[in-house]
């Protein structure tokens, strides 16, 4: 029979493992379609999703204090330090495989939005994803990414119109 | 005249004289256009278990764990290799055949300094694995 020091540290070990479940299932999805749209590679955002969470899991006393909004924020961050890591390190292979949604009901725009992602930068489809997806506003983007909160508004103010440039209808100026 | 767009500046002049012609979607088209990408993405794609997750940060920790066990090893491995050579060359400079001139006060003290340095050195790695495995 387990003694009650046995007992207890079984018991906050599963605790542990069941919050981090629940913070997994909470944010996996959202951090996994970044990587997905950023990195373009299916590969790629597999590895380092898991990457990001493994940091969260090795080191959990810089995250303890953290309430939820803010461990999103660091998950996005880390997950952008990984990003540039990954493209520092000169493995800049995106859109080999491009990730088109197959079960989009308007493929149209689904193929626009992909095709527009390859022709931007990555700090540009980063600050994209994050400010009309995740709805992030200049300062959680700044938190998230560790850009300058000036600089973010600049850079996503050119990123957007680029974008629309991108999205406009033929015939169009381009 | 050229016409003015009174919202925003994205468009160009159209065929008649003061009609406006959008190039660009607005602000709420592009978000929609991300977000219905985004869903599909997230329909398409799942991301891995959280059990794989848990396995592989297990599986780090344990390496991580077995590299600082092994450091004072490694230090004093290092710190054996060192003395030998130092040994070696005390020898060789001690009973060489030929003459080599004597060694100079500056010379000494630059060598005790920098045995010190080492050894310092080597006692804040050993010490620092020592706090971090602990």
């Amino acid at each position: 029979m387990p003694s009650s020091l046995e007992h207890a540290a079984t018991t906050a070990a599963s605790l542990s493992e069941l919050a981090f479940q629940r913070l997994y299932e909470a944010n996996a999805t959202n951090i996994h379609s970044y990587l997905l749209a950023v990195s373009a590679r299916r590969d790629v955002a597999d590895d380092l999703l898991q990457e990001t969470f493994c940091r969260l899991l090795l080191h959990p006393q810089s995250t303890s204090h953290l309430d939820s909004l803010e461990l999103r924020r660091y998950l996005f961050r880390v997950a952008t330090n990984l990003l540039r890591d990954r493209h520092r390190s000169g493995d800049t292979t995106p859109y080999a495989d491009p990730p088109e949604p197959t079960t989009n009901p308007t493929p149209d725009t689904s193929l626009d939005i992909a095709r527009m992602l390859q022709a931007l930068k990555p700090r540009e489809r980063e600050l994209l994803w994050l400010a009309y997806v995740e709805g992030m506003d200049h300062a959680e983007i700044s938190s998230a990414t560790g850009l300058n909160r000036l600089s973010v508004r600049t850079l996503l103010f050119r990123a957007r119109n680029k974008a629309k440039q991108f999205l406009a209808p033929v015939g169009g100026s381009r | 005249m050229t016409p003015t767009n009174p919202t925003t500046n994205s468009g160009v002049p159209g065929p008649d004289s003061g009609t406006w012609v959008p190039t660009k979607p607005p602000d709420d088209q592009l978000r929609q256009s991300f977000r219905t990408y985004a869903a599909a993405l997230s329909a398409d794609h799942t991301p891995p278990p959280a059990a794989a997750i848990l396995f592989r940060a297990e599986r780090r920790r344990r390496r991580l764990a077995i590299e600082r066990a092994e450091r004072p090893l490694l230090i004093m491995q290092s710190l054996g290799t060192l003395c030998a050579a130092g040994t070696l060359a005390w020898l060789a400079y001690r009973f060489a055949p030929h003459t080599l001139p004597a060694l100079n006060t500056t010379t000494l003290a630059l060598t005790i300094a920098c045995t010190t340095l080492i050894l310092a050195g080597c006692w804040a790695m050993l010490h620092a694995s020592r706090r971090t495995s602990a």
